[in-house]
């Protein structure tokens, strides 16, 4: 006997299409329509093609933007997801002090981007800073203004700072719908520390981890806030990360239509890589 | 059901050959000629132009037309040469992606036009329905 199908609940999704059509479909189809065209302002637009696609593409700007974009990116997850997965292997598991440790790690999560632009910008102050005025008093040469390697280890150490407790959250959440009935197993088996973590732990967590490096992969490609209010893309373009320079491009330089190829071009990017990091991790998951 | 199924794509079938065309009859005349790369509504904030409004129409047919052949013609997942497992949708995706890089590609490297992008992309795509 036949089981019916009935597909008219597929209309109940209907009201969420029009919300991304409306919020995302459409801009992206504007961002399309001006990436083959020049404008001069008042709506009047002149076909151009392919040509600011070329642009972009031959840009040595934007080039060397994407190459630190990567290279913070690739930092930062290298960071961040072994440092949550290790604090969240050391938070209590009940109790008040994993209540207590659940809040703090929130913590930094609810604070705004330009805030903890902010925060970081006046704590790295070689003068007023906590940061900055102790290093130059302990005779360390630190001044993120003047200094691109101190302005990336501020930024990236910021960044560890805003986002590490959103891994290890995640992955906290993951062992803790570990049953017993596995730790117990192993208990019987002897299995060390390492293999209860390489066998149990980390394929139970392969899915939030999924999730954790997505989320601060796309989350860590298109970084605006922080770095701008804490250098401003300097010293000279050494933090100038792609967002900033399409920002820079779009609203401080009106290049309409390069910066809608550029940002075509950066969506396309973060779509491959999302798509490889899914397809790699969702395979590994298959496999283990 | 699958006969109002059916009813319902024909009718979205019918629907896009009618928006095809609609968008026709909006480019502009220049010279006594058909403009193609004009405006398709002069003054309007979302600049749209024919070729442009032929990518989102071919883009809606083709999602049109695999979400009919996903109902009319159900299948399993299968595991290609990438060891990973795909579905037609997986893998008009996969083909749209690359297609966009190999087209981007081939303007960095060969310039414009990209006609010669365009048919290394459908070849692309043409392999990745067969072996993907």
């Amino acid at each position: 006997m036949d089981k019916p199908v009935n597909n008219r609940a597929w209309f109940l999704v209907l009201p969420v299409l029009a919300l991304v059509a409306f919020s995302a479909i459409l801009p992206l189809m504007t961002v399309v329509n001006y990436s083959l065209q020049d404008t001069f302002g008042n709506n009047q637009f002149f076909w151009a093609g392919l040509e600011w696609f070329e642009e972009v593409i031959h840009s040595d700007r934007i080039r060397a933007a994407l190459g630190r974009q990567i290279i913070f990116s690739a930092t930062i997850l290298a960071i961040e997801i072994p440092l949550g997965i290790f604090i969240a292997l050391n938070m209590p598991k009940k109790g008040v002090w994993a209540s207590f440790c659940l809040v703090v790690m929130a913590l930094p999560l609810l604070i705004p981007w330009n805030v903890v632009g902010t925060i970081w910008q006046v704590f790295g102050r070689v003068d007023i800073g906590l940061l900055g005025y102790t290093l130059t008093k302990l005779g360390v040469s630190y001044n993120y203004v003047n200094d691109p390697v101190a302005a990336w280890i501020t930024i990236i150490v910021m960044d560890v700072w805003h986002w590490t407790s959103l891994v290890a959250l995640l992955c906290y959440a993951g062992l803790q719908s570990i049953p017993d009935a596995y730790y117990q197993a192993a208990r019987i088996d002897q299995a060390s520390r390492w293999k209860v973590f390489r066998y149990i732990e980390l394929p139970k967590m392969q899915g939030v981890l999924l999730i954790a490096v997505l989320l601060r992969f796309m989350d860590s490609f298109m970084i605006y806030t922080e770095p701008f209010v804490l250098t401003g893309g300097g010293p000279g373009n050494a933090t100038t990360f792609l967002s900033i320079d399409l920002v820079k491009m779009a609203v401080g330089q009106f290049d309409l239509g390069p910066a809608a190829a550029f940002s075509l071009i950066y969506f396309l990017v973060i779509l491959l890589i999302s798509f490889v990091f899914y397809t790699v991790m969702t395979k590994e998951g298959e496999a283990l | 059901m699958r006969r109002s199924i059916s009813i319902g794509f024909a009718l979205a079938g019918l629907l896009w050959l009618g928006v095809l065309a609609w968008l026709t009859t909006r480019v502009p005349m220049r010279d006594e000629a058909r403009d193609w790369t004009g405006s398709l509504d002069p003054g309007g904030w979302m600049a749209w132009t024919f070729p442009a409004a032929l990518f989102f129409t071919i883009i809606a047919g083709l999602l049109i037309l695999f979400t009919w052949a996903a109902i009319r013609f159900p299948e399993t997942p299968r595991r290609g040469v990438l060891g990973i497992t795909t579905t037609r949708g997986d893998r008009l995706f996969i083909s749209l992606l690359g297609s966009a890089f190999i087209c981007l590609t081939w303007l960095g490297v060969m310039g414009t036009p990209v006609w010669g992008g365009l048919a290394v992309a459908l070849a692309y795509a043409a392999a990745v329905f067969r072996w993907v």
